[in-house]
């Protein structure tokens, strides 16, 4: 048994869960529309006059709701549909926004591919029945977020957006291809090779600055403390130190490298729209996830200053409202700042602030999970010998993330809502574009704003909803619920 | 009765085996808050020595094994495994912990990792094996169990004696010197027992050196160098399996021996 897949418990421990769970749901019999009707609308007296009322208040809404809409003028969101997605970027750079587009729909296709063939593998080697998603398949997967682009891109006024929708769809589905038939060797890596990916395109973007090269720094690292795991370990100190040096070495040469790369970029201060609501969503769920696992961990420790100190983190960040929270760090931050500090911008302050707050939701959440792991399973993990820190790593902690999967994606999405807050400290994120349209000379008095309204509403509702049927899909693959 | 009378033998520190004393246990207590669950207990079991533990619930049994490995904190009296003194030092802990396996009453495989990464992570994680020698010794351990077709399920989709049986073979992957067993057959279905009873005699026949905890007296009579009867937190009666199921002297045993069998 020399040749098994080396990727089984590296998949595990990253977080695509292999085992799938088909559950039959109860054959549907099939009825004439007319029977069916009959038997679920109105099998009795009560059931009839529930529909008729809800049915004349459903006609109503669809009714005005399609009236206004006919009647209604979308030219300021076709005018100001740049705005809604980028903000006021440079104009002459627009290739950077699309560029960093495309290499994120590459890292998606790549990662989501190799991830999705592992599962299916470790599945297969299970006798659990799997298949691999068809195109079809993915299309009713994801369509909520499909719609939602080729409704945006709809709007548009060139041909430009077109191509570059339809580019981002090939890239995603190419790359998916080629992740899924990659080596498996590779495939165990890939995840590593999407981090360096997605903090690329952010450097396509942003340029290069001490973030971005901490942020290679730390990918590198961590690779290598991987690759160093993955080979035979040399026991005891000789091992850790090799580890310890191979990945700070790592860090040092991805930072520097990035450093040297000789180009500013465009700052946060010109980035807007649609695009910085999920960037800050993004990074809030990043750094906030492992901040707020260690704050629980935190919580539970039996060092009365850890544990003081992470109650005391968590209960009051979670007894303040946000708004209070970002106005502090717009108004108060910079004033703990050393007076030969360059002051940040509102943004990097603002995701300092975010970050610590979902920290504190996912650290509650967390806790919960962790509570839910039974005695047993430390206790036989312990008696094999392991330290404190292995049996938290390898067994607690990633049967507790399982358990809160579907908590945790509900503080995802609140947090995605919650980023229309970034308008109060003065960034124009999506939902303060329609301030900014319906000011614009052309289209103030004209009462557009319900227009403007409406597209927005219906881009977070695209987004928040796919993460919710993602969540959902997880949970069945993992049959939480179904013990 | 003919026989000679034979005097009550409450002295369990004659260790058994090849002579060489594995586990002693001397003047332990252990309290639960203000309850007292073991009473001055002292015990020895040698190298290849086979210990069953018999007793009423909340005899104290379950507590004792528990001690061995530190899941429990002993309150008073030594344990020494293998020259090894338990204290409070976490890699005094750590040691006594590679050396010593614990089978449980609920198995507690870990339900995220498939059988093969059940029974490889300690190996891998604590003696730093590389992970295909740790897979080949696994395969090896999962065929002495006779489940070798099982190594990629997970456990959930296992049966209780199956399970089991992995739990065995996970703790032998760590090459132990002693293995404690706390009621491995008390959550498994009648016709599961036998399976996980077999593959805890050929331990034994083996010359693994064993402390179990059971109601299965079928197993102790058969299987036992020694049996130790407890009640109350302490150590009542000890004696061979034929002496101690044909001829007990205590009331307290006899009571016991009289509503189980």
């Amino acid at each position: 048994m020399t040749n098994l897949p080396s990727n089984t418990t590296e998949a595990n421990l990253v977080g695509e869960e292999p085992i799938v769970v088909e559950r039959s749901t109860a054959p549907s019999t099939t009825l004439a529309p007319v029977d069916w009707i009959k038997q679920n609308l109105f099998s009795n007296v009560r059931n009839s006059i529930i529909t008729l009322i809800v049915g004349a208040l459903a006609a109503i809404a669809i009714y005005s709701g399609v009236r206004w809409i006919i009647g209604a003028d979308f030219e300021i969101v076709r005018v100001n549909l740049r705005n809604f997605m980028i903000g006021q970027f440079p104009r002459d750079e627009l290739w950077r926004p699309w560029a960093s587009g495309l290499i994120i729909a590459t890292t998606l296709g790549l990662v989501s591919g190799a991830l999705a063939h592992n599962a299916y593998d470790t599945a297969q080697q299970m006798g659990v029945p799997a298949h691999r998603d068809s195109y079809p398949q993915l299309v009713r997967r994801f369509w909520p977020l499909i719609a939602v682009m080729i409704f945006f891109v709809s709007f548009a006024r060139t041909v430009l957006p077109y191509i570059g929708l339809a580019s981002v769809f090939v890239v995603v589905l190419l790359f998916r291809e080629i992740g899924w038939r990659l080596p498996a060797s590779f495939r165990s890596r890939v995840v590593y090779v999407g981090a360096i990916l997605a903090v690329l395109s952010m450097l396509v973007i942003a340029g290069t600055s001490n973030l971005g090269g901490l942020a290679m720094g730390i990918i590198a690292a961590v690779w290598m403390a991987s690759e160093v795991g993955r080979m035979t370990p040399l026991p005891g100190m000789a091992g850790t130190l090799r580890t310890f040096g191979l990945s700070a070495l790592a860090f040092v040469i991805a930072y520097f490298v990035v450093a040297l790369i000789p180009f500013d970029g465009f700052g946060w201060e010109d980035w807007g729209g649609i695009h910085i609501s999920l960037f800050t969503m993004v990074i809030g769920i990043t750094l906030g996830m492992p901040f707020g696992i260690l704050l629980a961990i935190g919580r539970r420790s039996n060092l009365p200053v850890i544990k003081t100190a992470s109650t005391i983190f968590i209960e009051f960040v979670r007894g303040v409202p946000l708004i209070s929270l970002l106005l502090f760090s717009n108004l108060m931050l910079r004033n703990f700042f050393p007076l030969s500090f360059e002051i940040p911008a509102d943004l990097t302050m603002a995701i300092i602030v975010i970050t610590g707050f979902s920290a504190a939701y996912i650290a509650e959440i967390v806790r919960g999970g962790l509570q839910a792991v039974p005695k047993g399973q430390t206790e036989a993990a312990q008696a094999s010998g392991m330290s404190p820190g292995k049996v938290q790593r390898l067994i607690v902690l990633p049967q507790a993330l399982r358990a809160v999967i579907p908590a945790m994606v509900g503080q995802f999405i609140s947090l995605f809502k919650d980023t229309s807050l970034l308008s109060i400290i003065g960034i124009t994120e999506f939902l303060r574009v329609t301030d900014v349209a319906n000011a614009q000379p052309a289209f103030s008095g004209k009462q557009l704003a319900p227009v403007t309204y409406l597209f927005v509403a219906i881009g977070y509702w695209a987004f928040a909803y796919t993460m919710s049927r993602e969540s959902r899909r997880l949970e069945t693959k993992l049959g939480i619920g179904v013990r | 009765m003919s026989e000679p009378a034979v005097v009550v033998n409450s002295d369990a520190t004659e260790a058994g085996g090849t002579g060489k004393v594995m586990i002693e246990v001397a003047g332990m207590d252990k309290f639960f808050g203000d309850f007292q669950a073991l009473h001055n207990i002292n015990m020895k079991v040698g190298e290849r020595e086979v210990v069953v533990v018999i007793g009423p619930s909340g005899s104290g049994k379950s507590t004792l094994i528990r001690t061995i490995n530190r899941l429990e904190r002993h309150d008073r009296g030594s344990i020494i495994v293998d020259g090894v003194e338990l204290t409070d030092d976490i890699r005094n802990i750590q040691e006594i912990r590679r050396e010593t396996g614990m089978v449980f009453q609920s198995f507690n495989l870990f339900p995220h990792l498939s059988v093969i990464d059940n029974i490889t992570l300690a190996p891998r994680n604590v003696r730093n094996i590389p992970k295909a020698e740790a897979e080949a010794t696994a395969m090896e351990l999962l065929e002495r169990v006779k489940i070798p077709d099982q190594a990629r399920k997970f456990p959930g989709q296992m049966s209780g004696g199956q399970q089991q049986r992995v739990a065995i073979a996970r703790t032998l992957a760590m090459k132990p010197k002693v293995i404690l067993f706390d009621e491995p057959t008390s959550a498994l279905d009648p016709e599961m027992i036998k399976e996980v009873l077999d593959t805890m005699k050929d331990l034994a026949l083996e010359g693994m050196t064993m402390i179990v905890v059971t109601h299965e007296m079928g197993f102790a009579r058969e299987v036992a160098d020694r049996v130790v009867f407890m009640a109350d937190g302490e150590i009542v009666e000890v004696g061979e399996p034929e002496h101690f199921f044909t001829n007990p002297q205590e009331e307290r045993t006899k009571l016991f021996l009289s509503q189980i069998l």
